[in-house]
């Protein structure tokens, strides 16, 4: 599936601000939206459309960090970089500590801001790569009759065939067979592969 | 980075510095011997099993034990700089909370730590009661 084009999308209550970050991230070649309130963006934001958020800290109602939980509460994985005039440790720290992606102070070098974007850009990239792949196992789970995704749960576990049937009462022979159906149900080429397909969709487990 | 003294013996590697700590988890401070890691480590003083280990060596070897319940980097190291040592460090532990401490309002060390994986930082001066109040919560 081919990414859409990504768009920094910038909310910022200053005029000159916006108008100038608009400027700069044209003459990078980079598509930009320009907000002047964080209610304007999540009005129109749309978690499908790919890229990253440039956001001012504090604005007029919804400041920038409470911009940022609401994205977080609707899930949304677009990376943060935030953008200050009065920045100080603990705000930065509190920023960060609810996965901003950076954190900037004003005044910055064109540069400084570019290099940064390109990073936000690149990691949203790489999210919506790991998202795509993890609901693509996500998918193939559900294909799993009840029975095969028990025979999953114990030999990813590293239980032997043995020891499954063991645990689930059936033959040997039973599960071999729920496995080779897991195996292909899975597209999984081996044991090790299917491990690494259920660390990535609990990587805490 | 072998034999580099973090502490310059001031403190006993592995000692308890002073007070009360639940479950005998350590509290470990890496930082090179300095005022403020000093100052930091008389600020923990009311927590017992605070250890400043000798090198930057003992330091990761202790992070990696399981009775720790922190580590708090105090000021800059000999050996190595801290984003590389956060990094290490979280390595080893992925849970553990780990505390970075910054001069006031270097905004862009705080920045840079937590996204090397600093749990939280402060700011000394002014935080001391900050940073025990931290460290607490890790220890409970």
């Amino acid at each position: 599936m081919k990414d859409l084009p990504q768009t920094v999308y910038v909310v910022d209550d200053d005029d000159a601000v916006r108008d100038s970050l608009r400027l700069l991230l044209k003459s990078a070649g980079v598509a930009c939206e320009a907000f002047s309130a964080a209610q304007d963006f999540l009005a129109v934001y749309d978690p499908v459309q790919p890229g990253c958020l440039v956001l001012d800290v504090r604005m007029p109602g919804m400041s920038g960090l409470e911009m940022q939980q609401e994205l977080n509460l609707r899930g949304a994985t677009l990376p943060v970089i935030f953008i200050t005039g009065h920045g100080d440790i603990p705000m930065a720290v509190e920023a960060m500590q609810h996965g901003a992606f950076d954190f900037l102070q004003k005044p910055f070098r064109d540069q400084e801001l570019l290099d940064r974007v390109q990073r936000a850009l690149t990691r949203d990239t790489e999210n919506r790569a790991r998202l795509r792949h993890t609901d693509r196992i996500r998918e193939r789970l559900a294909t799993l009759s009840p029975r095969e995704r028990e025979v999953l749960d114990l030999v990813t576990q590293g239980k032997a065939n043995k020891m499954v049937a063991g645990d689930l009462g059936v033959s040997q022979r039973t599960v071999e067979i729920h496995r080779a159906h897991v195996m292909q149900k899975m597209e999984a080429g081996s044991l090790a592969e299917l491990v690494r397909m259920m660390m990535a969709v609990s990587p805490h487990t | 980075m072998a034999g580099s003294n973090h502490n310059d013996g001031a403190a006993t590697d592995g000692a308890a510095i002073d007070g009360g700590t639940q479950r005998g988890q350590k509290i470990i401070v890496a930082g090179q011997s300095s005022q403020r890691t000093r100052e930091v480590l008389y600020t923990l003083r009311v927590f017992t099993n605070v250890v400043w280990p000798a090198s930057l060596e003992a330091t990761l070897e202790q992070t990696g034990s399981k009775d720790v319940a922190c580590l708090v980097i105090a000021d800059d190291l000999r050996e190595e700089p801290i984003d590389e040592f956060l990094q290490e460090a979280r390595e080893l532990q992925r849970n553990l909370p780990i505390f970075v401490i910054t001069d006031p309002d270097d905004v862009a060390e705080a920045v840079s730590a937590m996204r090397n994986g600093a749990t939280a930082v402060i700011e000394i001066p002014p935080s001391y009661a900050a940073l025990r109040e931290e460290v607490a919560r890790a220890i409970l």
